[in-house]
């Protein structure tokens, strides 16, 4: 039951560096507050403190479940470079996911993937509200 | 790491907070008026700042911090680019190996022209910096391109920016994709990139002598008239884009491509932010 309504918090969550939304400002806050794996009540729901993408990561490690996240944080990770919002420190934890995962430490890969593809859905959530929301910085 | 986060969170609110009219237009190519948006820039310093004069400001942060200003003062008498000027015009007189030089490029051979940086070339249907033009001079003529950030490049662009000291930026929005490119880079400049999740304008803007985490960024308004700047931190000469990457790396973020068409644009925007201001280039910097 947990599970699902996390689920459903983080999908609601477009983006953690973007915090326009009331529940996304709640979230960020707990999350910044205390860490991961956190439950809050929000609107008389209850919700926990997980990414997405760790909750995606939050399955038996093995070599077939690391490489699928790693294919996924790449691929966003190239969707993110293509519209020029990538983070500096994405392509170090791929590499240390990859590495990672040739050494069989799975639940270390599996985490890191698990970062590098919330920097690429974030930096992607921060290009599409760049382009809503830059005007609002303009001084008149 | 927990400080940055923490002091970058309070900043920004308070840079937030500190942009009390907002636009609410100009958004868009039907709605962007480039001089509205100058006198707003330079409106929004003068009444930051009414201490500062405007034509201070091609002097950037030392046009708001005494003590740095002092320093700076004293670099100045001995700068540290004079051998870069030397070198550049050297560089610039030297003929290609077809007989032609760079001269035979630029109007007014190539003497006296910066402020006329970036501009907008029809033919080409795109926004051509001083750096852009040496090196399409050079391929024009047989001889390869060099790099962009650091060097060669930036000791020719010191020459000639050298030979252009006081002259009064003028770059031109001729038409509407002029126009658009001009708005591309205004949007460049406002846009929040990077894990810190910040825009040029929260630095230079609402941050303008601010202090985030150890440096004070400048103002926006002057920030190009002085390039290329040799840098202590480098300790070398460096372009305009070379300090444009270095800022987004700052704020953690990939920077973009040097000379590409958003490095471009961003300077079109910037320096029609700065007509009016003199060229003062090369400078010296921390
Ligand atoms: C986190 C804050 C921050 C952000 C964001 C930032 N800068 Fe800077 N920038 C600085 C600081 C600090 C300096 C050094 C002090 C100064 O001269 O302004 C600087 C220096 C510069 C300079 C050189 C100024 C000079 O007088 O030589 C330029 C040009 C510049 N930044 C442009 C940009 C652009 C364009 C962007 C957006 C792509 C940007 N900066 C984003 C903090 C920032």
């Amino acid at each position: 039951m947990k599970k699902t309504i996390s689920l459903v918090a983080a999908l609601m969550m477009v983006s953690g560096v973007v915090a326009a939304h009331p529940f996304n400002e709640a979230f960020n806050e707990q999350r910044a507050m205390y860490g991961k794996g956190h439950s809050f009540t929000w609107n008389g729901q209850t919700y926990i403190t997980d990414h997405p993408e760790e909750i995606a990561a939050a399955v038996v490690a093995n070599a077939a479940n690391a490489t699928a996240l790693l294919a996924a944080a790449k691929d966003q990770y190239t969707q993110v470079l293509a519209v020029d919002f990538g983070w500096t420190l994405t392509k170090n934890l791929l590499k240390s996911a990859g590495k990672a995962l040739e050494t069989g430490e799975f639940r270390k890969s599996m985490d890191l993937s698990a970062q590098a593809q919330y920097h690429s859905r974030m930096g992607i959530a921060q290009y599409h509200q760049s382009q809503a929301e830059w005007i609002m910085a303009v001084p008149e | 790491m927990k400080i940055i986060k923490s002091l970058l969170a309070g900043a920004s609110l308070a840079l937030v907070a500190s942009i009390s009219q907002a636009a609410t237009s100009g958004n868009t190519l039907a709605t962007v008026d480039p001089e509205a948006d100058r006198s707003a820039m330079q409106s929004y310093f003068q009444k930051r700042f009414p201490q500062v004069a405007l034509s201070d400001y091609v002097n950037g942060i030392y046009a708001l911090d005494a003590p740095s200003r002092e320093q700076w003062q004293s670099i100045e008498e001995f700068p540290p680019y004079e051998f870069d000027i030397e070198e550049g015009e050297a560089l610039f007189n030297k003929t290609f190996a077809n007989g032609k030089s760079y001269a035979d490029c630029f109007a007014n051979g190539g003497i006296g022209i910066r402020q006329n940086f970036p501009r907008w070339d029809a033919s080409q249907g795109k926004v051509v910096t001083l750096e852009l033009a040496i090196n399409q001079c050079r391929k024009a003529n047989g001889e390869e391109a060099l790099g962009w950030k650091k060097g060669k490049i930036a000791q020719i662009s010191a020459y000639m920016a050298f030979t252009s000291r006081d002259n009064v930026f003028d770059v031109q929005i001729p038409n509407d994709k002029a126009k658009a490119a001009y708005l591309d880079g205004k949007q460049s400049f406002y846009a929040r990139r990077g894990q810190l999740n910040m825009s040029c304008a929260n630095c230079h803007i609402a941050g303008a002598y601010i202090k985030i985490r150890a440096d004070l960024p400048g103002p926006t308004l002057g920030h190009v008239t002085h390039f290329p700047v040799f840098r202590s931190k480098w300790g070398e000469l460096g372009t305009l884009q070379r300090r444009y990457g270095g800022c987004q790396k700052n704020v953690r973020g990939v920077p973009q491509k040097t000379q590409g068409e958003k490095f471009r644009n961003l300077e079109f925007f910037q320096t029609y932010m700065s007509n009016g201001l003199v060229v003062n280039g090369p400078g010296a910097r921390k």
